[in-house]
């Protein structure tokens, strides 16, 4: 067990080129699950990669322990990696798939079988032992692909998007069994996944990442409730934070927000934990509303200047809870250029706000009705427009 | 994939396609069956007219179920076509004597010298003077001339011992069953030596197959996934190599066999082919398609590339190498014009099976079952390698050993 430290790593592929990882600091404590989440292109592999030293380092410092690892080959780091693909051995039963580490240890056959059959069992494979990796489902292979790694009691398991080949119930149910056994194991868990509910689940902390520099590391909670940009806030929750472009005004003491034609009073708590909005007044800011911000007029005792009449579009109703969507005539908010919410590929309407509100599913809400709608703005986030920085 | 149309032009366009193909697949398949059968026939089979696909031999019969005839050998069966009993032929030497009727000289009656008293008259034939013969036939006497003393044989019937005649023996028509001879073979490879040869074949096609799988992973192995400085440039370079055609290598290759002395020398046929820059080609393919994370996961497992390629690789390349060996197994067995040049001073002991071949099947060449018996031979292994192979073949042939 160990602690891996990054030291201003850098990875550059072309010299010259972009970076994919831009110079990293970041320290995973022993045995901490660390969870690396982000779009795609974000580095977020690369990092992995290169604490398994499958990738070189282009610059900085990478310690795993107290030993400096730039150079020392992957089989020199003892760390294990769980890949997406699982990389079993095709031809390789599940008994010499999970020994080939030990037999390359040169360990003696008889530890050798006697490790086997405990990663076996804790991974419940034991009547699987024989098998080749194609007569196995693809729960059972990823339990192999863990199997390995857990054999050899690595310092650092690495573990890279090991969920998202499977369909959605295993994976919730993999989710939890990977959590339970790197508790049992107490090491030090490296995580990489673009799933930001596996990333606030599963991690004791998680780095969020974009184009290879990290945006924040902190508790899951944390994470959601004080993002420390607008990337994170936009990139953490399901559904998405709703960031819409509005103007300040009202007094110091009771500010409001008004987009297109909606105000919302800004309850005082807001101003404790982002005083930068007193200053703001006047000035055009980014307004972060969780979906579950909003709620059905009446369940919660709201001022009346802390309600919105909104058309609903779209009401999806899913039993416990009611999604509302509401398109908005403001333009979107753009971050280093593009619309926020936008994935790589997606055709997004730039003069327009998509909102959704998450509201009780006692109420029976139709598309196309209006609705009057509580803010909790009291919890409400506020950004920079220009920096996508938060005004605290 | 196949789109089924219906109706009753379809099935009409269909019998014709099937009709042709079985037709072509028939003129295609029938020198093969008639190398089969040649191979089994016996020497007389061989020159029967006319001939046929299946190999006959006589029909014979134990002396002893022939009443009055003594021996050991075995008798041939014949057939006449006035008598539903086979005869055996139990004299092939017997003295013919063919007399003509004076009132007929188209019939022509023949009996086993001696025969007939000569009443000492004398009667003019076509402008010849001809002794005046009488004999019995049928209980009459007839007046005959003798036209012709020639050898015959002397036949019984089977069923009936007193029914013998004596007929001129291509005359008879003999009686045939089923017989291959299987002997061919062995007399091949034991008295035409051609199991030196074989031998030879079987060493030569042995040492350039394992020899080409082993170099064509090694270097499959270093363009698919080791860098190196040229990496590019050289197999562009090797791959370049497979489009020269072999024809032009030979004078050089040759000079290069004189200088080493490898001249009518095994050697010479086994170590310039156990370099394939075809075989290396398709184990790099095989080699790139294999995901890198398998590897990386051995890395991983702190296995070194030695074993990465030995443990990992290779039995995941397991389809590539069997088409790279049936490749190579076919070329190396068949090749024959570089053993004619290279094998060349007459020295036996160095042929392969099919320099072997062309000599035993060479001018003047009278063992025309013995050649086949010599062909099928040859012919063998590779077809059970293709019939072993095939999926490798037509895959390979599909794909390039890409997956």
């Amino acid at each position: 067990m160990a602690e891996v430290t990054f030291s201003s790593v850098s990875k550059q592929y072309t010299d010259g080129g972009p970076k994919a990882v831009d110079s990293l600091e970041l320290n995973i404590k022993d045995g901490e699950f660390m969870v690396l989440v982000g779009p795609s292109g974000c580095g977020k592999s690369t990092a992995l990669r290169m604490i398994a030293g499958l990738e070189e380092i282009s610059d900085g410092e990478l310690r795993i322990g107290d030993r400096v690892v730039n150079d020392v080959p992957p089989g020199d780091r003892d760390i294990a990696m769980v890949f997406q693909n699982y990389a079993l051995y095709p031809h390789m039963t599940v008994r010499d798939n999970i020994g080939f580490a030990l037999e390359m240890a040169k360990m003696k056959k008889s530890e050798i079988k006697e490790r086997i059959d405990d990663a076996a069992e804790m991974l419940g494979l034991t009547e699987y032992l024989d098998r080749l990796p194609k007569a196995l489902s693809g729960g059972q292979r990823q339990r192999v692909a863990m199997g390995r790694a857990i054999v050899r009691s690595p310092q650092v398991f690495l573990m890279d998007e090991p969920l998202s080949n499977l369909d959605a119930k295993l994976r919730v149910h993999m989710r939890s069994e990977i959590i339970q056994i790197q508790k049992r194991l107490d090491t030090t868990m490296v995580y990489v996944t673009h799933d930001q509910i596996e990333a606030m689940t599963m991690g004791h902390r998680v780095a969020v990442m974009k184009l290879g520099v990290l945006q924040q590391v902190a508790h899951p909670q944390e994470l959601y409730q004080r993002p420390a940009n607008l990337f994170v806030a936009a990139f953490i929750g399901s559904p998405a934070m709703n960031l819409i472009n509005v103007t300040l005004g009202g007094t110091p003491e009771r500010p409001i927000v008004s987009f297109a034609d909606h105000t919302i009073a800004i309850d005082a708590r807001a101003i404790e934990r982002y005083p930068q909005i007193v200053d703001r007044i006047g000035t055009s800011v980014v307004l972060g509303l969780r979906p579950e911000h909003f709620s059905m007029d009446g369940d919660f005792d709201l001022p009346e200047d802390q309600k919105v009449d909104f058309d609903v579009e779209l009401a999806e109703t899913m039993g416990a809870e009611a999604h509302l969507h509401v398109t908005l005539p403001v333009p979107v908010v753009e971050l280093d250029g593009a619309p926020i919410a936008a994935e790589e590929g997606d055709e997004i309407s730039t003069t327009t706000t998509s909102v959704i509100a998450r509201i009780d599913g006692i109420h029976f809400v139709r598309s196309g009705e209006p609705v009057r709608l509580g803010v909790k703005t009291h919890l409400a986030h506020f950004f920079d427009p220009e920096t996508g920085l938060p005004l605290s | 994939m196949s789109v089924r149309r219906k109706g009753p032009r379809a099935t009409a366009v269909r019998a014709l396609t099937y009709m042709l193909l079985v037709a072509v697949a028939a003129i295609v398949v029938f020198p093969f069956v008639v190398a089969v059968a040649t191979s089994t026939k016996n020497s007389q089979d061989i020159f029967n007219y006319p001939p046929t696909l299946i190999p006959q031999e006589s029909q014979t019969i134990d002396p002893a179920e022939v009443a009055g005839v003594d021996g050991d050998e075995p008798l041939a069966l014949y057939a006449f076509p006035d008598s539903e009993s086979p005869f055996a032929l139990i004299d092939n030497n017997v003295s013919v004597g063919e007399f003509r009727p004076l009132d007929d000289l188209d019939r022509i009656i023949r009996l086993e010298m001696p025969a007939g008293e000569a009443t000492g008259e004398v009667v003019t034939i076509d402008g010849g003077e001809e002794d005046v013969v009488t004999i019995a036939v049928d209980g009459q006497t007839i007046e005959t001339y003798r036209s012709r003393l020639t050898s015959g044989g002397e036949f019984v019937s089977v069923d009936d011992p007193a029914d013998t005649r004596v007929e001129l023996i291509n005359l008879a028509e003999p009686l045939e069953q089923f017989g291959p001879r299987l002997e061919n073979f062995e007399e091949v490879i034991v008295d035409k030596d051609l199991g030196r040869s074989l031998t030879n074949t079987v060493l030569v096609t042995i040492a350039v197959v394992s020899g080409q799988i082993l170099t064509s992973i090694l270097g499959g192995y270093a363009f698919a996934r080791i860098k190196f400085k040229g990496r590019g440039p050289i197999f562009l370079l090797y791959l370049g190599s497979v489009m020269v055609p072999f024809v032009v290598l030979i004078i050089p290759l040759f000079q290069l066999m004189l200088q080493v002395g490898w001249l009518d020398n095994l050697a010479a046929l086994i170590i310039p082919f156990m370099f394939s820059a075809y075989g290396t080609f398709l184990m790099r393919q095989f080699f790139i398609s294999i995901p890198t994370e398998i590897e990386e996961a051995a890395l991983l497992d702190n296995a070194s590339r030695w074993k990465i390629l030995w443990r990992i690789m290779v039995p995941l390349a397991r389809p590539a190498i069997a088409t790279l060996s049936t490749f190579g197994f076919l070329y190396a067995w068949n090749s024959f014009f570089w053993p004619l040049v290279i094998i060349n001073s007459g020295n036996p002991d160095g042929r392969v099976l099919s320099l072997a071949l062309s000599t035993l099947g060479g001018r003047g060449s009278t063992d025309i079952n013995l050649v086949f018996a010599g062909a099928m031979i040859a012919m063998a292994p590779p077809i059970l390698v293709f019939l072993f192979a095939q999926r490798y073949f037509v895959e390979n042939s599909a794909s390039s050993g890409l997956k």
